[in-house]
């Protein structure tokens, strides 16, 4: 990919909140119209109950690296208390006091099915951090912050260049191949056999486009295949996304649970908690992780059980990728 | 063909033998174990990767005379010991299961 | 020998003609366990499974087999065409066994 017309792009993107319809590029409008707030925004909630003292929350954020907690119970959404409420505690000497007594009732909510460019325009107008999302029966389903627009917005438009590319028969690849700049996100879900393995074919199917050498090709492309069919056999959903930058190919498969409890025991041939199901669709028997630390040149995995798994599979296609 | 004249010249590794003089007529290769289940030929060799002791049980069902388990796959306790208790043959190969089964049929000679 | 010649000796059904059609067989690996595919090191490999499913089309489009027959006689769904088309895949339909068809692939090679 053209790296210029990349960051060219990605410069647009950053100013994207300005929703300003007339100088926007067209493809950045629709994609704004297109997606939802329920797309971009984090789904995964560190909440706290009514009672619970504003330390609690102080630690929270320490610990997720956020900057706002809804306060909720029963699956009903009372209200937020924002980094800046704790910075007033802490110099009001409060930070021991209940949620209840200092969250921020007054808010303002967006709803899960707006799209992302009413987002855009309020954080334009409120100014605000973050803002929590409800759904139609109000009850809280995420939150949603810049953080998440703007990686949203990059990884559609890098989808959206790639697209744009593979459409275009004259295009030539300026700076070598291996030099390709890819960041790609592909959903996975538990037990979603029709449709695991289409990531990594795609992703084989792109890379033989480029003419990347046949051997290289099928290491990514194992590693990637063993990994989203992890993802659909273990996992109760999570993400496969593959980057491809400087000569090298990094494919992540990122879980939300249930998380592996001795991962040593899991990377050792043959052990598997696959059901006997499971293995009547050929997989389960135990080779998967083995055989994605076999064909990379880089590998890492870190879980934890109840939080989910992540796993990084690192492939060298130029041999001075190594970091 | 005795089964231990199949496993000399095959040259197996015999995990455990119950019954060396077994004549074996037929073999059956297969991973899945609904199809040995409903296809599996009696007094068969069955060639598979399934290392685990439900392939013992299947083969009994279908009076399969020896299990050979492909790739070296290791055999987990507990299917030698159902194996021993049923009787029926374990048997091991670093070969893969086209490979092995072209072999078998050199030896068994079956009209295909 | 390619894996339409091969068709041909196992009298089996050829469904989807893929990009890999008159490609020379390089490897043969019957299995079961796409895992086990997966696992397989070699260039140009003819698949043989009795697993009837979409997975065996997306497991050989990974490794880059020249095809894959599916044997046992085993009804396909009819979603397996349509992904084999969509990956270039050739697709054969065989009423053999998968001993049976070891066998038979092995003896088409040799004659070629």
């Amino acid at each position: 990919m053209n790296e210029k017309l990349n960051k060219e792009i990605l410069s647009k993107a950053s100013i994207s909140k300005k929703v300003d319809h007339g100088t926007e590029p067209l493809v950045l409008v629709e994609m704004i119209q297109r997606l939802k707030v329920r797309d971009v925004m984090t789904t995964t909630l560190a909440t706290v109950e009514r009672a619970a003292p504003l330390s609690d929350v102080q630690a929270l954020m320490k610990a997720k690296q956020i900057s706002g907690v809804p306060v909720e119970e029963g699956g009903r959404f009372l209200g937020l208390v924002t980094i800046n409420d704790i910075i007033r505690a802490l110099e009001g000497g409060y930070i021991d006091e209940t949620c209840q007594k200092h969250m921020s009732t007054k808010l303002v909510v967006l709803e899960d099915d707006m799209p992302l460019s009413f987002a855009l325009r309020y954080f334009e107008k409120y100014h605000f951090g973050r803002f929590p999302v409800i759904n139609r029966e109000q009850k809280l389903v995420g939150i949603i912050c810049q953080r998440d627009i703007n990686r949203a917005l990059l990884l559609e438009l890098t989808n959206e260049l790639n697209r744009l590319e593979s459409e275009s028969s004259h295009y030539k690849v300026p700076e070598g191949p291996f030099n390709l700049y890819v960041l790609r996100e592909f959903p996975v879900s538990k037990f979603d056999f029709e449709n695991a393995g289409k990531a990594a074919n795609k992703v084989k199917q792109l890379l033989k486009e480029k003419k990347f050498p046949a051997k290289i090709i099928r290491r990514i492309a194992v590693a990637a295949y063993e990994l989203e069919i992890n993802l659909c056999v273990h996992s109760d959903g999570g993400s496969l996304s593959w980057q491809l930058s400087n000569g090298r190919a990094e494919i992540i498969a990122h879980d939300s649970g249930p998380g592996i409890a001795d991962v040593e025991w899991a990377l050792k041939d043959g052990n598997s908690t696959a059901s006997e199901w499971i293995r009547s669709f050929g997989f389960g028997a135990g080779m998967g992780l083995v055989n994605v630390k076999r064909v990379s040149d880089e590998f890492e995995i870190e879980s934890t059980v109840g939080l989910g798994t992540r796993v990084k599979a690192v492939i060298y296609i130029n041999p001075d990728a190594k970091r | 063909m005795k089964l231990k004249d199949l496993v000399d010249q095959a040259g197996f590794e015999v995990v455990t033998l119950p019954d060396a003089e077994a004549e074996v007529q037929n073999a059956y290769s297969s991973d899945l174990l609904s199809d040995v289940m409903g296809h599996c030929p009696e007094n068969s060799i069955l060639i598979t990767v399934q290392n685990h002791k439900n392939t013992v049980a299947v083969s009994t069902l279908v009076e399969a005379k020896a299990i050979l388990i492909v790739h070296n796959r290791t055999i987990p306790d507990d299917m030698l010991a159902l194996a021993q208790q049923e009787g029926v043959a374990l048997l091991r190969t670093a070969c893969d299961q086209f490979t092995i089964s072209c072999k078998i049929g050199v030896l068994l000679d079956i009209d295909t | 020998m390619t894996i339409l010649e091969v068709a041909k000796k196992l009298k089996a059904e050829v469904l989807v003609e893929g990009d890999a059609v008159a490609d020379a067989i390089g490897y043969v690996v019957a299995s079961d366990l796409m895992s086990d595919v997966l696992l397989v090191d070699e260039d140009e490999i003819l698949l043989l499974t009795s697993l009837a499913s979409d997975q065996v089309l997306r497991t050989g489009h990974i490794v880059g087999a020249v095809g894959v027959i599916v044997i046992n006689g085993k009804s396909l769904p009819s979603s397996m065409v349509k992904v084999a088309r969509d990956l270039g895949m050739t697709l054969v339909k065989c009423d053999k066994s998968q001993y049976q068809a070891c066998i038979a692939v092995s003896e088409a090679l040799k004659s070629a």
